[in-house]
Order: structure tokens, then sequence, then C-alpha cells
């Protein structure tokens, strides 16, 4: 998705539908290993957080991505 | 679990973070693609080559034309008396052709008596060919006469669409001067503006996936060939000679965009495409392949 969204005429980058995107993903994954009781395996949460969100938004670009 | 493993799986995922965003980075960053693309065709610009005014018109606007069908034909009067005065003279030139020749060979056969002076009969040989010049100088006014009847009508030097059609019947047209366009049939191709930063990676011969700014489906291509120049603005001079320098920042510089011609594969049906549309275009890297 190189190619720009338009919203009513206006254009604006994908990235504005794939950053959210990314961030619903990262905060599903928060929550599932909240309730998963697994965030005790975690050293720094919110550098684990960070990058999820990260390896997420690569993950999206490289399927949507054009 | 011991602490080491809480660690290591941190540092994995934080690992694996770096390697990902790199990789967005440089595919929006440092990927040949460009938003600034523009869809071309071949446009014939039709120029009468006589002048007159125009007795019929036989195209519409934004309609197909076949290859040598007229597309209108200027009022032919005037070439017709032409064609006509240049015929009169040339049986004019034709006659005074024959009667100088017969000159001539009476007085050659009048020598051999010794009845002429040789100045009277060189003059007589000369006038003949004199008369023989002006007879060819008549047959070539003929012929372009009538090149100028028969190019009254002007044909359709391509198939193609007629395009941007303001002409009407009576308009003067004068030779020389275009007044309608024709784009060539089938002949649509791209220009994509890649910013100089990323032309290093356009290679000839690259394929390149074409987005319409109507978004819908994609179009092909492969590039055809780079520009290799445009324009220096640095190199105009003023009324001196001097050049004219423009002033630029040391660390914000704008990339300038050098225009790569792509030619399209051939065209999905029910996509309408005009010249002059604008298009995103994106070509596939090695990298793609893998």
């Amino acid at each position: 998705m190189l190619h720009e969204m338009s919203i009513g005429g206006m254009l604006f980058s994908p990235f504005v539908v794939l950053v959210p995107l990314a961030f619903i993903l990262s905060a599903a994954t928060r929550l599932a290993t909240h309730y998963l009781g697994l965030r005790r395996f975690i050293w720094r949460e919110a550098w684990f957080d960070v990058a999820v969100f990260v390896c997420y938004l690569a993950a999206i670009v490289y399927l949507f991505g054009d | 679990m011991g602490k080491l493993a809480r660690i290591g799986v941190t540092l994995l995922v934080v690992v694996a973070a770096v390697f990902a965003g790199t990789w967005v980075w440089d595919h929006y960053l440092y990927s040949p693609w460009t938003r600034d693309g523009r869809i071309r065709a071949d446009v014939i610009t039709i120029a009468p080559d006589v002048s007159g005014y125009v007795a019929e018109l036989s195209v519409q606007n934004n309609k197909i034309v076949d290859k040598g069908a007229p597309l209108f034909s200027i009022d032919k009067t005037r070439y017709r008396a032409k064609l006509a005065e240049s015929e009169a003279r040339l049986a004019q030139e034709r006659t005074a052709w024959e009667l100088a020749r017969h000159q001539y060979e009476r007085r050659k056969r009048m020598s051999d008596r010794q009845t002429i002076s040789e100045e009277d009969l060189e003059a007589y040989r000369i006038r003949a060919e004199l008369a023989k010049a002006s007879y060819q100088l008549a047959l070539a006014e003929l012929n372009t006469a009538r090149i100028d009847l028969e190019r009254a009508s002007v044909l359709a030097p391509e198939s193609g669409i007629v395009n941007n059609l303001t002409l009407r019947e009576g308009n003067y047209v004068t030779r020389g001067t275009p007044v309608l366009s024709l784009i060539k049939r089938d002949s649509f191709y791209v220009i994509g503006y890649f910013e100089e930063t990323k032309l290093q990676m356009v290679r000839e011969g690259q394929k390149a996936r074409i987005t319409l700014l109507s978004g819908g489906e994609k179009l092909t291509g492969e590039v055809v060939s780079i520009a290799r120049g445009i324009a220096d603005s640095n190199t105009t001079s003023d009324s001196q000679m001097l050049p004219q320098v423009q002033a630029a920042f040391n660390w914000v510089r704008l990339a300038q965009r050098i225009p790569v011609e792509i030619a399209l594969d051939p065209l999905p049906e029910n996509i309408n495409i005009s010249a002059g549309m604008t298009v995103s275009i994106y070509l596939e890297t090695d990298r793609d392949k893998e």
C-alpha cells in the first residue's frame, strides 16, 4: 500500500491505517499475555511492548505494503 | 525460569524489532518508488500543408480515426484554378519550344548553303534551349500545383483519437499552423519522476507496478530508459552574460527528480486512461524476487 489513501479527496500516507492496526494488535498481545500470566517471563515490559509493536508494523507493511 | 531466560526472551524480541524496523525504514525511504508519475502518449499535431477555408470536416472530437482516413479538406477552388493555369502555361511553353526548335532546325539547313551567319545560328540554338528550359519549369510548376490540390485533403497519418477539436467548417487555416492533435492509438506510456537518491536502484528492463490515482487495478510495465539530462538552473546567464547562481542551503536540499520512461504492458480491459493522468510507480528490485 505504497499507494496513498484517498479520504474525501485528501490523500494520506498508508501509515495512517497501518500504524493503528499494529497498535491494536500489540495492545491485544499485551492483554493476552497479561491474562495468560506470561508477563512474568518478560524482563523489561516497556521494551518488550515497543519491540512487539515494531515487529507487528513490519509484518503488516510486508503483507499489505503493496 | 531463571533471570537469564527472561532477559533472553526480551532481548530476542528487541533484536527482531531492530531488524524489522530497519527493513520498514529502508522499504519506505530507499526502495525505488515515486508518487510523481504521469501517463503520456504520442501526440501528432496536424497542420495543413496549404492555406484556405475548411470546406469539410470529417472527424468528431475524441473519436477514433483510422490511418489514411480524411480529417478535413480545404476549399479547393483556388487550387483547381491554379492547376488549370499551370496546365495552360505548360501548353504555351510547349508551343513556344516547338516554334524555337522549328526555327533552329530550319536555320541549320540554311547554314549548309552559307546563307546565315554562324552567330545567328548560335543565337537560335540558344533560343531553343531557353524555350526547352521554360517548358521544364512550367512542368515543375504544374507538378507543384497538383501536390497543392492533393494536399487540400488532410489525411490521418496514423490511427488515433482526435483530441481537443476546435476546428469548424469555414475556419481559415494557414499552412504550417497546427489545428488539431491526434493521439496515436495504443501509444500510452508512463514517465516516472524518480528522486535522484533512488535513481541508482533503477535499471532498464526492471518491472514496474503502476497505480492510478483512482486506485483499483494495478497496471504493469517495464523500464525502457532513464533520462540522461535535466536542466540546471545555474547555467542561465543574465544580460551581461554572468551566470545566475541560485542560493542554496548547505544541509537542507531537495532531491531533484529524473524522468524514467516506462512502457506499459497491454492494458486490462474496462480501464480508461488518458495522457496526463497521475500515477504512483513502484519498481520491483532484486530483493523482491527472493
